[in-house]
């Protein structure tokens, strides 16, 4: 083995094993767990938990393609009055956390809400508003709120890869639908795969819609035995079975894409965007615009509006200030840190294919899968155990660090997703041109990915912002970020005073949106 | 790229760190809405000097927090808004006993027994109905919503909400398992699936006349009262005959962390929120009733002595917890 790659190695297997400190709680945990509750597991709510978690998690991914692929397509193919309005409008529901879409879809769904009242003046009186919860509300609050992750990864690869084989492909007599269907779409199988991935890992992860919205997933069903019953033993052998679970989906979706790579020629032309034709502006506009409608535009709107009652009440002071800097804080910090981190994993796997890269990578996504609340007391008992010190006198790094591991997934996805598409004779040429594996890293490799690396950042820091049951365990005492005090009071049943909080938060992604957004366009 | 990082790494070692609290401050991990702390805590700080960082949290998650932390913890006290809670604390062996002078003025159905844990405030499980609603007057106990006459006409939370698992559990140490989980069996052929998730919700709903009662915190429909005066909502005392339970009672509480290192000041906080003053603002601020004998509730409440309560010790919400938790899951409650 070339010595870059041992040392490669060693440095991946070290972020693995940084990441991998939740799990060997939740194995360490569940190994104390006796025999005859497991089997009262398997016999009772295990079956329903898995269908329940599985049918969601596949309900979710078919929704995020639905709203995703379309509108990705449509900006990256066609120029449009609006187009970067419209690129903005795919994006910005990231900003909204899962608990606010739920929190606020239960109130606008309420009869004097919003849509209630829309809902009434339409049916009448006595008519049924249709409700939130269960299944088709978790279902559709988590499609809103991640199929953005499909989009993007969708848009930069189908605005990057060569239009020559689909010209080639129209020269050999195919129909425009044969285009869409043997040639883009197979070349985007990738950046679908990717994109999907991170979709799935919310869900199954998510805690804040399935729980406003009371659909009994694992994540749910493993809070409910942590904090119910305090039995931390039944909380991780039901994590456990969870990790297993996504372990097993993340490799499947490894073993369907593992022969696809394409590798995007460095000399191909810009892509050309055709200019759509008036009645072509209105139909992308509709979509578009029904979209952005229900999973930005309304719920900002009545943040706006909430806030704006809680300001004239003054009820809004400059502690608001406060818990923006600490949460960009933190959620800044995650994200440099998650950058760094990902990348040995992500060009060790990119650089070698073999069963321990394969492994890396997958025990790298591990704290993405397992329930905040669970990671958090994982990190606890690890600190306390190992580093008491640190535990005194720590302040924000305990809750950097659950972040980082949280999130790390994220950050390998997309340095993977874009170090994939890098041909290898680009770098083969710096190496023959006398760069050393550092220089070749540093003045070859890490500015062509300069795309991922930024959405590498952007993606974990928006996550990191949204965050909340292990930053309500491990934050330092007194310190409150904003998606704290939207819990803080949305628990009390003071929905109203949860809207500025919530507002602040979306605010706070902007900059962060803005720069990948620039970085992605500087790069066509 | 290369900056972002580099300021990143940058300001990671520049983040200075968070040292242990000072002196003359108190740490609190509170599960109780910090509306209805801050304005007691501020009076106190004003009083003694003594300033008091409150720390936020879901009451389970604090403890566990606390379990974990053991001798680590930076936290002098805890304060939930469910006995339950408390409970499990001490029997966790997570607080310190706090001196008999403190605690004495409060019953002694309302503390731990061990002194462990104090009840400030008491909040009681009670029926809020629709004025207009018809055929309803039959409705006297909280087992008479198990009655199949109520089929869609009644309101309750889902079941793992704090209030209602600490009020099933009451309901089974005064009337018996069995009896208990009939009635949580009839509940739920009148509710199907539709539960509310928030008190407040089901309080709106029989106010527009959407359900005709629900079971709630007494404090849920003078909420909702203070908003709406007009709106069409009695309040229920529920079981008050001879042959009767009482109403199901629960304590918010405090407790004081076994490692605390502020021992003094956190005695005196405890004998602050005990005080007459104490007492009637952290009650007042939610509606809820002075545990210490004698102090006068909100104006718009009924008196506690006016109603007869059940008689289960607080601490049996956390013995029991387990054991109600069971029962709720048996009887298959959404």
């Amino acid at each position: 083995m070339p010595k870059r790659l041992v040392s490669l190695n060693t440095l991946s297997g070290a972020v693995v094993t940084f990441a991998a400190i939740p799990l060997i709680f939740v194995v360490y945990n569940s190994l104390l767990l006796p025999t005859e509750k497991w089997f009262v597991f398997w016999s009772g709510r295990l079956p329903e938990l898995l269908w329940n978690t599985l049918s969601l998690a596949t309900v979710v991914s078919i929704g995020s393609l639905l709203l995703a692929i379309p509108s990705a397509w449509f900006i990256a193919r066609r120029q449009f009055p609006g187009r970067s309005i419209a690129t903005w409008l795919m994006v910005l529901p990231l900003a909204i956390p899962t608990y606010v879409f739920a929190h606020i879809y239960t109130a606008l769904l309420e009869d004097d809400g919003w849509l209630g009242q829309i809902w009434i003046g339409i049916f009448g009186e006595h008519a049924i508003i249709p409700e939130p919860y269960g299944f088709g509300g978790a279902a559709s609050v988590l499609s809103m709120a991640s199929f953005s992750y499909v989009f993007l990864m969708a848009r930069v690869s189908l605005s990057r890869s060569s239009q020559t084989l689909e010209e080639a492909a129209r020269i050999q007599g195919a129909s425009s639908w044969e285009v869409l269907t043997r040639i883009t779409l197979p070349l985007l199988r990738p950046a679908i795969a990717a994109g999907l991935a991170v979709v799935v890992l919310h869900v199954l992860s998510d805690f804040g819609a399935v729980s406003m919205l009371r659909f009994q997933t694992f994540t749910l069903s493993i809070y409910l035995q942590m904090s119910g019953r305090f039995d931390f033993q039944g909380a991780a052998g039901l994590s456990f079975i969870l990790v297993i679970l996504s372990l097993t989906f993340l490799i499947l979706e490894r073993f369907f894409r593992k022969r696809q790579r394409y590798y995007a020629g460095s000399q191909t032309r810009a892509v050309r965007i055709k200019q759509a034709s008036p009645r072509e502006t209105l139909a992308i506009w509709a979509w578009i615009g029904v979209i952005a409608l229900f999973s930005f535009l309304l719920p900002l709107a009545w943040m706006v509006a909430w806030s704006w009652e809680a300001w004239v009440d003054k009820l809004i002071g400059s502690e608001f200030l406060t818990y923006s800097r600490n949460s960009i804080t933190v959620a800044f910090i995650a994200g440099c840190l998650a950058v760094v981190l990902a990348l040995p994993v992500a060009l060790y796997h990119t650089r070698k294919r073999s069963m321990l890269s394969n492994a890396y990578l997958q025990l790298s996504s591990v704290g993405f899968v397992l329930p905040g609340p669970v990671v958090a007391l994982g990190i606890m008992t690890f600190v306390i155990t190992l580093l008491p010190g640190v535990y005194t006198m720590g302040g924000i790094s305990m809750l950097v660090m659950a972040l980082v591991i949280r999130f790390l997934p994220l950050s390998v996805q997309s340095q993977e997703s874009s170090l994939q598409q890098l041909t290898p004779s680009i770098e083969q040429a710096g190496r023959v041109l006398g760069a050393g594996p550092f220089e070749n890293l540093w003045r070859v490799t890490l500015p062509m990915i300069r795309t991922g690396l930024t959405t590498a950042f952007v993606l974990v820091f928006i996550d990191a912002l949204k965050e909340l049951p292990a930053t309500l365990l491990l934050r330092p005492t007194g310190f409150d970020t904003l998606p704290v005090r939207i819990w803080i009071e949305a628990s009390e049943e003071m929905l109203e005073l949860a809207a500025p909080a919530a507002l602040m938060l979306v605010a706070g992604t902007l900059p962060a949106l803005w720069i990948m957004m620039r970085n992605e366009k500087s790069n066509y | 790229m290369k900056h972002v990082i580099f300021l990143g790494l940058l300001f990671s070692i520049l983040i200075p760190p968070f040292t242990a609290n000072a002196a003359d401050e108190l740490i609190v991990y509170s599960g109780r809405s910090d509306k209805f702390i801050k304005p007691v805590i501020k009076v106190f700080t004003e009083q003694t000097g003594i300033k008091v960082i409150l720390h936020s949290a879901k009451s389970t998650a604090l403890i566990n927090k606390l379990r974990l932390e053991s001798k680590h913890t930076k936290a002098d006290l805890f304060i939930s808004n469910d006995a339950g809670n408390l409970q499990i604390g001490s029997d966790q062996n997570l607080f310190m006993a706090m001196p008999d002078k403190t605690t004495a003025i409060i019953p002694d159905n309302l503390r731990a027994a061990d002194n462990t844990w104090v009840g400030l405030s008491a909040r009681a499980r009670v029926l809020v109905v629709n004025t207009n609603a018809k055929n309803i007057d039959f409705v006297d106990s909280v087992f008479d919503l198990a009655n199949p006459k109520l089929k869609d006409r009644l309101g309750i939370t889902n079941s793992t909400n704090e209030s209602y698992i600490a009020g099933t559990t009451v309901y089974m140490l005064a009337a018996g398992r069995s009896a208990t989980k009939d009635w949580l069996t009839g509940m739920k052929s009148n509710v199907g699936s539709s539960v509310f998730n928030k008190h407040s919700k089901i309080v709106k709903a029989v106010a527009q006349g959407k359900k005709d009662v629900g079971l709630v915190n007494h404090y849920y429909i003078y909420r909702h009262l203070a908003k709406h005066p007009n709106a069409p909502i009695r309040i229920v005392l529920p079981d008050q005959k001879d042959d009767q339970i009482g109403i199901a009672w629960n304590v918010a509480g405090i407790a004081i962390s076994k490692y605390t290192t502020h021992k003094e000041n956190a005695i005196k906080l405890v004998e602050f929120l005990v005080s007459q003053t104490g007492q009637k603002l952290f009650a007042e601020t939610n509606r809820e009733y002075p545990t210490r004998p004698n102090i006068a509730s909100a104006p718009e409440v009924p008196p506690a002595s006016s109603f007869k309560v059940a008689k289960v010790p607080m601490y049996e919400l956390g013995k029991k917890r387990n054991a109600t938790i069971d029962l709720i899951e048996e009887a298959g409650m959404p």
